[in-house]
C-alpha cells in the first residue's frame, strides 16, 4: 500500500443515532461528520497527511469539537492523531469492538468529567513544614549563617525535605477532597501533579444532574478549610478522557 | 476573599498559553487507542512531540523550594507580609480559558492544625 495522501481523522466514539449537524468543525477547520455502525458512531473528519499534527489550533479544535459534544450525547474520546485511510476502516473498528464501545457509551450517559486542581499557597504551606521539621529548621539556620558556596548541600537537601513533605501533604489532602466530593462524582482517579505545588489533582465524572452539588461541595471545601490553604480550579465539563482506558487496548 | 466559580473567562490574566497547557495535560496520552494490528487502515501521521510532564523531582526543583524558604524567612525577619513574596498571586494561576472557571481560595488561613503556626499579622 502506497502513502496515502488523505485519510480520516477519528475524533471519538459516540451513540449510533448521533447525527452531524454539518456545522462541526474539526482540525484544520474541517467539517466533521458521523460514520455510524450499529448502536455506534464515529466523529470523523478529513485530514491531509502531509504535514505533522499537533500544532495548538489542532489540539484545541480536537478538545473543543469533543468538549462540545459531552455536553450533548455521551462520547468516547479517541487518542488525539487516531488517523484511518478510509470510511470502512473506521467502519470496521465500530464492527469489532461494538459491544465494547455500546457498554462504555451506556455507562457515561447523562455524565461529563471534569478536572479538579488545586494548588498550594506556599506562604501557608512552607511555615507548616519547617515547623515540623527539626532538620529543616537546622538546615535553614546553616544556610543563612554561612556563605552561599558552602551550603549547596544544605540546600539540596533542605528543598529535599521540602519536596516529600509536599508530597505527603498532596496525598492527604487528594484524599480529603474525594472525601468532600463524596457522592456528588460517580467516579474518580487520580491523576500524576501538573506541579510541584499542587495539592491536587483529580478527574471525576459527574452527573448533569448532579453538577450544582459537585459545584458546591467543591465550593465548600475551598471557600472554608482550604480557604488561605491551596486554591481551586475546575475544568469541564470535558469528555470522558481520563476515562476510557477500561477498553483495555493501549495503556 | 471569597470563593466563587467564575464565569468561563475567569482567570483574567489574559493570553492563550494557560489554554494550551490545559489542552495538553487534559488530552494527551488519554484517549482510546485503536490497535494497529486490528484496524487495518490505520494511518501513520506524523504527530509532533510535546512533553507536558513537568514534574521531575530533581535537584533544580530542590533547590527551587530551598529558595522558597530562604525568601519566606528574610521577609519574615523583615515582617513584611509573606504573601507579598512566596503566594503566587492570581496572575500565576493559569487560566481557566473556556472552560468552567476557577475557584480562588485565599486571604485567611484555614484553621486546620493551628499549632505552631507563624504569626502573619500586619505590622
Amino acid at each position: 500500500m502506497g502513502t496515502p495522501e488523505s485519510g480520516y481523522l477519528v475524533y471519538g466514539v459516540v451513540p449510533g443515532d448521533v447525527e452531524s449537524t454539518g456545522d462541526g468543525r474539526g482540525v484544520g477547520d474541517a467539517a466533521v461528520t458521523t460514520v455510524a455502525h450499529g448502536r455506534v458512531g464515529a466523529l470523523v473528519s478529513e485530514v491531509t497527511l502531509d504535514r505533522p499534527l499537533g500544532t495548538p489550533d489542532d489540539l484545541m479544535a480536537y478538545q473543543r469539537l469533543l468538549d462540545s459534544t459531552a455536553t450533548a450525547v455521551p462520547v468516547l474520546p479517541m487518542r488525539f492523531g487516531t488517523a484511518m485511510a478510509d470510511i470502512d476502516a473506521v467502519e470496521a473498528v465500530l464492527a469489532e469492538q461494538h459491544d465494547q464501545f455500546a457498554e462504555l457509551l451506556e455507562q457515561f450517559d447523562g455524565q461529563a468529567e471534569f478536572v479538579v486542581r488545586a494548588r498550594y499557597a506556599m506562604d501557608s504551606v512552607l511555615p507548616e513544614i519547617l515547623d515540623g521539621n527539626e532538620e529543616a529548621g537546622a538546615l535553614r539556620n546553616q544556610i543563612r549563617e554561612q556563605p552561599e558556596e558552602l551550603t549547596g548541600n544544605a540546600r539540596v537537601r533542605l528543598g529535599e525535605i521540602v519536596y516529600q513533605a509536599i508530597e505527603a501533604e498532596r496525598q492527604r489532602d487528594t484524599q480529603r477532597l474525594v472525601e468532600a466530593l463524596g457522592d456528588t462524582v460517580t467516579a474518580c482517579r487520580e491523576l500524576p501533579p501538573s506541579h510541584d505545588e499542587d495539592a491536587a489533582h483529580l478527574a471525576v465524572m459527574v452527573r448533569t444532574a448532579q453538577r450544582d452539588e459537585f459545584e458546591d461541595a467543591l465550593r465548600n471545601l475551598a471557600d472554608d478549610e482550604w480557604q488561605g490553604w491551596a486554591t481551586v480550579r475546575v475544568l469541564g465539563p470535558l469528555a470522558p478522557y481520563d476515562f476510557v482506558q477500561a477498553t483495555g487496548n493501549g495503556n | 476573599m471569597t470563593a466563587a466559580i467564575q464565569p468561563a473567562a475567569g482567570g483574567g490574566n489574559g493570553g492563550s498559553s494557560g489554554d494550551l497547557a490545559d489542552v495538553i495535560e487534559t488530552i494527551l496520552d488519554k484517549g482510546l487507542v485503536i490497535d494497529a494490528h486490528v484496524a487495518i487502515g490505520v494511518v501513520g501521521i506524523r504527530l509532533m512531540t510535546i512533553d507536558a510532564r513537568v514534574v521531575v523531582a530533581g535537584v533544580d526543583t530542590y533547590l527551587r523550594f530551598a529558595e522558597a524558604v530562604n525568601r519566606l524567612d528574610l521577609t519574615s525577619s523583615e515582617g513584611k507580609e509573606l504573601t507579598d513574596v512566596v503566594q503566587p498571586g492570581a496572575g500565576m494561576v493559569e487560566k481557566a480559558g473556556q472552560k468552567l472557571g476557577e475557584l480562588v481560595g485565599g486571604g485567611s488561613q484555614r484553621d486546620r492544625e493551628p499549632r505552631r503556626r507563624r504569626e502573619r499579622e500586619e505590622d
